[in-house]
Formats: C-alpha cells, structure tokens, sequence
C-alpha cells in the first residue's frame, strides 16, 4: 500500500469511528477492505482510497467504517459484569424506586446485541417487575450488527458461547433450521440505533433515552488512542446520572479528563461510578 | 491434583477430539463407549468430577446413564454432568436438565465452547 493511501485511511478512520490503525497493521486493512474493492468492482485499495476521498459522506466510505469493526461477542461475556448488576448495582438503584421508576441502561457498541440481552436477562432475574422499571439503550456504529441485535435470532454456535443452557430455554425459542429466537418479553424493554461515540454531539443524539443509570461501553474503546477514550469517556459521563456506573472492559481503563469518577472493585475488577458532573 | 473427566461418546472421533481438548485443558480423562461403560467406571473411579456425556450410544444411552447415576447418593451432585450431543431440540434440552445434567453442549463443539460450559458449571481449568 502507498504510504500517501495508508495515512489517508488511517486519518479517516481515526476521525469517523476513532478507530486507530497502527502501521504493524496494514495487513488488516488489505484483509478487510480489499474484499469491499471487488464487490464495487473497484481495482484495489488504491482505487478505494480515491473513491472515499472523493466523496467521504457516500456510502462506500461508511461500508470502509464498518468493515473495519470487529464486531466479536458473546452472551454474558467475562460473567463478572453481570454478577455486578445482580448483587450490587440493581439492588442499590431499586431502593426507594417509586412505581414506575425507570432505571436506564446504555449498552454502548452493542454490537450483535449479545451484550444487550444479557443485561435484559440479568434485569429479568434479578428486578421486580423488570418490565416495568427497567429501559435498555443497545448502540453501535455499525448497521449491519444493529440489524441482527434488532432482529434478535442468534446461530446454534452463538446461543451456546457464555451462556448457561438455563438461560437459552427460558429466554429463547427455536426459530428456522438450528437457529435461536429471542423471546418477546425481552425485547420490550430494548430499543437499538446507531450511535457513533466519536462523533461530538453524541450525548444530544442520546438524551431522548436518558440520562443513564448504568452505561455499558465494553471493548470497543481498546481500537482507540488514549486521547479519543478520554473524550468517549467525558462524553459518556454527560449522558449519566451522578451516581451511575460505567462498566469498561478490562484492559481500557481511562478516567477522562476530568476526574469524576470513584473506582470500586467488583471480584478485583474496577467498576466506575459517577460522583459530580 | 488432575481432575478426572470421564468422556463417554460411541464415536471415537469425538472421544479423540474432546479428549483432546481436555487434556490440553489439564484433566485427566477416562473414556467409556456407552452408557454402561460408563457406569462402570463411575464405580471404579467415583472421584470423577466431570462427565461429558454423549445422547444417543448403544447398549445404553447417555439419558438413561444420566438417570441411573444420579439415583446414586453419592452421585447426586457430583459429578458435573455436560450432555454433548447432536439432540438439538429444547425437550431434549428440559429432559436431560430435569434428571441432573449441569450443561449442555450441542455438537459441533470447539475449545472456547468448552471452556465457557466448564466456567459455567464451576470446573476449573488451566488457561492458557
Ligand atoms: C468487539 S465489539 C464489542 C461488543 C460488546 N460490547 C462486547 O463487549 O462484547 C466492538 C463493537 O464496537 C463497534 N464500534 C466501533 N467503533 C465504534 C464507534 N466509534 N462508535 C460506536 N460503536 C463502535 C463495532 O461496530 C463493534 O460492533
Ligand atoms: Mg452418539
């Protein structure tokens, strides 16, 4: 690749998802966007490159975007995060909830909405009258993973990856051939859209779904540099109730700019909890 | 100390590939062609903690195993039981749950799938 397209993608990217690519990395950028060259019979990455430049806000350049996620996940993934929800953070937001109090829950970078329905399943099991109380917010910048969490049918492989069989016989029914259908009563209480954590008006675009009570944002920050999570982590701390808790994943620890945060530990891992805005 | 698995499978493919796995995983494994294979070398090693247990064997099939074992006292909860089975269906699922399996693995299987059913029934294991 010509050194001039490299630094083209990786300012691009890095400024459309915050996704920084390293030089050691290039080859992720052959594997991933070469097969999207040939499906708009473009002659290599060269090709591409002039393409999007031409006209970044089209739709080739959000599809060069998303082909750059990695959109890997699993249902209850590293268990400890939801163990959190059910012994701590739950019962601590249920007291003194009124009637038709609601707690708010932003699953951020959602996704294929395993996360997403782990946390309703949790909720399920672990809040009276879930239904009633609790609201769930799945984002991701990419739509085609926002589709499938939407659509709620997962493969044989995907049911049974994290999660317990008692999870999928009660939560589940069985859709066409060896695929899994989440069940209704989950669905109600989650709604899915695009959101982009990098993009700067991003706690506006929230604020009909908040603010938050607990916001989930899980290995999505480990693609950016240090500067961008600060900013991704500041900006999600607008979008929250002072004392509400942020779940990062384990190796993307930052505390922002401003330190508004108190770390607790859950089983050795650090939770946040949003002490002032 | 090994912990002893006992995989009970009537194809040897399997056995050889979750044996495998397991091993990698740092068990020790024992290995029974059916149902009553398997019984048998419960008595003989009652310390086993964890059976991977194929459904359909002839002779006798890894439900009826499943039943006869847990009817043992000593048996009743230990040791963990995982069905690994090509019965895809949620009946099946409900029938092995209600006598006494832990967890349930529909084949194919792969390493991580192992490793996050041994998580959920509390096995231990060496990670990488
Ligand atoms: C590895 S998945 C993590 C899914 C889930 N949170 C988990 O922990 O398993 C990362 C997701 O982040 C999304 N993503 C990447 N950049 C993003 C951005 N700037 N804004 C929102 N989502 C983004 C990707 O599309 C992908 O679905
Ligand atoms: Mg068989």
């Amino acid at each position: 690749m010509k050194p001039a397209d490299f630094a083209f993608l990786r300012d691009f990217l890095r400024k459309e998802s915050g996704q920084f690519i390293e030089e050691n990395k290039i080859y992720l950028l052959k594997s991933r966007l070469e097969p999207l060259a040939r499906r708009h019979s473009l002659e290599g990455l060269e090709a591409l490159v002039a393409q999007v430049k031409a006209r970044p806000r089209d739709t080739l350049a959000r599809q060069v975007v998303e082909a750059m996620t990695t959109n890997e996940t699993l249902f209850f993934r590293d268990k400890y995060p939801f163990d959190a929800l059910s012994t701590v953070i739950f019962p601590e937001l249920m007291q003194g909830m009124s009637p038709n109090g609601k707690i708010r829950i932003w699953s951020a970078a959602c996704s294929r909405g395993q996360e997403t329905y782990s946390i309703a399943m949790t909720a399920i099991q672990s809040v009276p009258s879930a239904e009633r109380h609790i609201r769930i917010l799945g984002t991701d910048i990419a739509d085609a993973v926002l589709a499938y969490a939407e659509e709620g049918i997962y493969t044989q492989m995907e049911v049974q990856r994290g999660m317990p069989v008692k999870q999928l016989v009660r939560y589940f029914e069985q859709h066409e051939g060896t695929n899994w259908r989440i069940r209704e009563e989950l669905r109600t209480m989650i709604s899915f859209r695009m959101a982009n954590l990098i993009a700067a008006d991003l706690a506006v675009g929230l604020r009909m779904h908040g603010p938050f009570d607990i916001v989930f944002c899980r290995n999505v920050m480990i693609y950016f540099d240090v500067e961008d999570r600060k900013k991704v982590i500041d900006k999600i701390a607008q979008t929250m109730n002072v004392g509400g808790y942020l779940i990062t994943g384990t190796g993307e620890l930052v505390k922002g700019e401003h330190s508004q945060w108190d770390t607790q530990r859950f089983e050795g891992r650090p939770i946040w909890k949003l002490k002032s805005k | 100390m090994t912990q002893k698995v006992l995989v009970v499978d009537d194809a040897r493919v399997v056995r050889i590939s979750l044996g495998r796995i397991l091993k990698k995983l740092g068990f020790e494994i024992i290995e029974a062609e059916n149902g009553k294979e398997a019984y048998e070398a419960m008595n003989a090693h009652p310390d086993i903690a964890l059976v991977m247990l194929d459904w359909n064997m002839p002779v006798m099939n890894g439900y009826e195993f499943l039943v006869a074992m847990r009817e043992q006292e000593r048996f009743s909860e230990n040791p963990r039981v995982i069905m690994v089975t090509t019965e895809t269906g949620m009946p099946s699922m409900l029938k092995a749950l209600a006598a006494g399996a832990d967890e349930y693995i529909m084949k194919p299987f792969d390493e991580s799938l192992v490793c996050d059913k041994l998580d959920i029934v509390g096995i231990a294991y060496n990670r990488e």
